[in-house]
């Protein structure tokens, strides 16, 4: 079962996005904070990063920046209230980039994508 | 006459008459009066030349009858008197009737008289008057009697020349003061109307130009023609006297009257001036004397029009005059227009004093016309400077409103996105639900709810994204422009600051770079607020370089790169990291969206903004525009 750890401030959108996940047949960690996620991220090895850019404390862009840091291979999909960071080229590093909607349908296809399931097996699953 | 202690006594009491006043009537009054009570004389008359020099016209006089004397005029050369005056000569003639040169005058009843002297009045080679003495018995006049009567005529021309000298200085000094009145007056307004009427209203006024009509022409550059301006002139000649008692009389609050008077514009209906202004010449050569007069900036005086080579026939039958004079108006050594006089009722000839006041009142209109340009000229750069810091206000909030919007959005983004993702959980889970129960139908209606609740949620998230991209791109209204020429634009806003500042500015522009397709107005912004952060780094001078020049740039893109170089010193680290960030400013009076807008701007356009920081020497700005703008 592959392992999602969704990172937001927001308490409802983490319930939402760990519902419907879950629903998918993900198993769903969830983080408020990105130091928080830090944490997570020793413990459980997820497979991949759903990752809010605003948040109080650090950030979603500093966060990243910080996961490569330390040479991580997981998957990151950020996730913005709106498009405007689209344009900055510090989210280049990210795996994908979502613009935050009711409808999930996007998000669930980038992560079907990624972790190439119905395709070739992807190299940074573990 | 007695002996030569008497003489003596005579020509004492003449100096003392000459000395007491300058009164040329009253001197000459006295004097006969001196000469009746010493000699023996039965009449005594002095004549004085006219302005003319063919006239004598009797002065003063005592023994003639006084009722006809004031109108005599003698022609020089005809009678004794005009022998005199002709030939410099005194002549002592016991029986006068009889010499050949003799004419019987009526007015003087010279029957009465048999003998007389005359001696003429020399001012150096010049005889300007004769005086004579009569008497009604025949009698010879002895060498004293004509040698004191000699001696008075040099004390009379003395008087006479110190008059004359006196009246001329007069005339002058009311001049200066007409001219002086004229140019207070013409300062308290700025309209054209208003001093031109000043100064057309001094040249026809009797006492100063004393012209009876006068018109002024002025050259419109866009169309390169010579057009009637104004025209004073018969239907407001008594206007202009009336005026100018007025004027005389009113010398306290003169200028308060004359500006008054000028703001009715009561000539505006007279249709001298409508005739003036419906005349309208193209600037060519060979076109008519107005033309000429701005092309060869020269002044005519045309005496016979008829016979004037630069005169046409059409000419003199719309101004239906055959004596006129033109003179330009030039400021600055530019021809500005053309002022025309003539004196088309009184026919009097123009004479030189006339020019050349007409001249001294044309610099004044000059003046006026060119001040009135300025003045235009510095309304319509106040204009749009206004307008320009208008639009860059309004573009500065707007762009703070999209901050703004880009934040409250953000807010609502999120709870949007959980009611609407839950909501189609409801509705997701109730249709499961209601496939398992019996009462289908009522748990059906609980999930259309809740489909409301997602549709209306959509409908938000849409209305949110249009908001966002609304505010985003801005709209840009490019049209194929001149870069160097928005350059100069924006420079020229700037002169005054530059010159206070004592700074240089030193143009490097390429004048052959193609025309990029621009929104005018918003990269003129972006150039203001550049040139001025410019400006405020160096308070206390410097020299600003600003180069345009195609530009091969990464990968090989061809650009058009614009360059603004100061020597302001440079910014400080700690603020060179933040200048891009909106609301980041180090001036009290802006907003921080001066440099952060710019860049916006400049991206819309598909260009990038550099700014090259050499901390210690200055900031050099890098503009680079795509030449082919792809049209998005």
């Amino acid at each position: 079962m592959k392992k999602i750890l969704v990172i937001d401030d927001e308490e409802n959108i983490r319930f939402l996005y760990k519902e419907e996940l879950e629903e998918l047949g993900y198993q769903v960690t969830v983080a408020a904070t990105a130091e928080e996620a830090m944490g997570k991220i020793q413990a459980d090895k997820p497979d991949i990063i759903t990752l809010d850019i605003k948040m109080p404390g650090m950030d979603g862009i500093e966060f990243m920046r910080k996961l490569k840091e330390e040479k991580s291979d997981i998957p990151v999909i950020l996730c913005s209230a709106y498009g405007r960071y689209k344009q900055d080229f510090r989210v280049w590093a990210s795996d994908a980039y979502v613009v935050k909607s009711a409808d999930l349908s996007e998000l669930k296809l980038t992560i079907k994508e990624i972790l190439g399931e119905g395709g070739p097996s992807d190299p940074h699953t573990q | 006459m007695k002996d030569s202690k008497q003489g003596l006594e005579i020509f004492q009491d003449i100096t003392r008459i000459a000395n007491s006043t300058l009164d040329l009537d009253e001197t000459l009054e006295k004097i006969i009066e001196v000469i009746q009570n010493n000699l023996h004389i039965h009449a005594c008359a002095i004549y004085i030349t006219d302005d003319s020099k063919e006239f004598f016209s009797l002065r003063a006089a005592i023994g003639l009858p006084s009722d006809t004397a004031q109108s005599i005029q003698l022609g020089i050369g005809k009678g004794i008197t005009g022998w005199v005056a002709e030939h410099n000569k005194t002549l002592a003639l016991s029986d006068a009737h009889n010499d050949p040169r003799f004419v019987y005058f009526p007015e003087i009843e010279e029957e009465k008289f048999k003998s007389m002297l005359s001696v003429p009045i020399m001012v150096e080679e010049l005889c300007i008057g004769v005086i004579n003495i009569h008497n009604e018995e025949q009698r010879m006049y002895s060498d004293l009697e004509i040698l004191i009567m000699e001696t008075i005529a040099s004390q009379v021309s003395g008087c006479i020349r110190n008059a004359m000298l006196f009246n001329k200085s007069q005339m002058l000094l009311k001049e200066q003061t007409i001219l002086y009145d004229i140019s207070q007056a013409v300062q308290t307004s700025t309209k054209l109307e208003h001093g031109l009427w000043i100064i057309l209203s001094g040249i026809t006024m009797g006492e100063a130009g004393g012209f009876n009509r006068a018109m002024v022409f002025i050259i419109n550059e866009n169309t390169n023609t010579l057009r009637g301006f104004m025209g004073l002139g018969p239907d407001s000649s008594e206007d202009a006297f009336r005026i100018w008692t007025q004027w005389g009389r009113k010398k306290k609050n003169m200028l308060e009257w004359v500006v008054n008077e000028a703001d009715k514009n009561e000539y505006k209906n007279s249709a001298f001036n409508q005739f003036v202004q419906s005349m309208n010449f193209p600037i060519q050569p060979g076109e008519n004397i107005l033309v000429e007069t701005v092309l060869q900036k020269n002044s005519f005086n045309v005496t016979d029009a008829d016979k004037h080579p630069l005169v046409s026939n059409d000419f003199i039958q719309s101004l239906q005059t055959n004596a006129f004079a033109t003179v330009p108006l030039i400021a600055h050594k530019e021809v500005l227009g053309v002022i025309l006089v003539d004196n088309r009722y009184n026919n009097k000839p123009i004479s030189d004093e006339q020019l050349r006041l007409l001249t001294r009142f044309a610099t004044h209109a000059s003046w006026v016309i060119e001040n009135s340009r300025l003045f235009t000229k510095l309304l319509e750069t106040n204009r749009e400077l206004l307008s320009t810091r208008e639009q860059l206000i309004q573009s500065e909030k707007l762009a703070a409103l999209g901050e703004i919007s880009a934040e409250v959005t953000h807010e609502i983004k999120n709870p949007l996105v959980s009611i609407g993702g839950f909501a189609r959980r409801l509705e997701n889970r109730i249709k499961i639900l209601a496939s398992k129960y019996e009462d289908e139908k009522e748990l059906e209606n609980i999930a259309d709810y809740s489909k409301i609740i997602r549709s209306e949620v959509d409908r938000m998230e849409k209305l949110l994204t249009n908001i966002l991209e609304y505010s985003k791109a801005g709209i840009l209204q490019r049209n194929p422009c001149d870069a160097n020429e928005l350059i100069e634009e924006a420079v020229y806003l700037f002169q005054s600051g530059f010159y206070m500042k004592d700074i240089t500015v030193q143009f490097r522009l390429d004048k052959d770079i193609p025309h990029l397709s621009l929104d005018k107005t918003q990269f003129k912004q972006v150039l203001i607020n550049l040139l001025y952060n410019a400006m405020e780094s160096m308070h206390s001078g410097g020299n600003l370089t600003i180069a345009t020049y195609p530009e091969n740039y990464v990968g090989g893109q061809k650009v058009i790169t614009l360059c603004i170089e100061d020597t302001g010193g440079g910014i400080p680290q700690d603020i060179y990291e933040n200048i891009f960030n909106p609301f980041f400013t180090t001036k009290s009076t802006g907003t921080g969206l001066g440099l952060s807008i710019s860049r916006k701007i400049i991206e819309m356009h598909g260009g990038t903004i550099q700014i090259e920081n050499n901390m210690g020497r200055g900031v050099t700005v890098y503009i680079r525009l795509p030449l082919q703008i792809s049209p998005d």
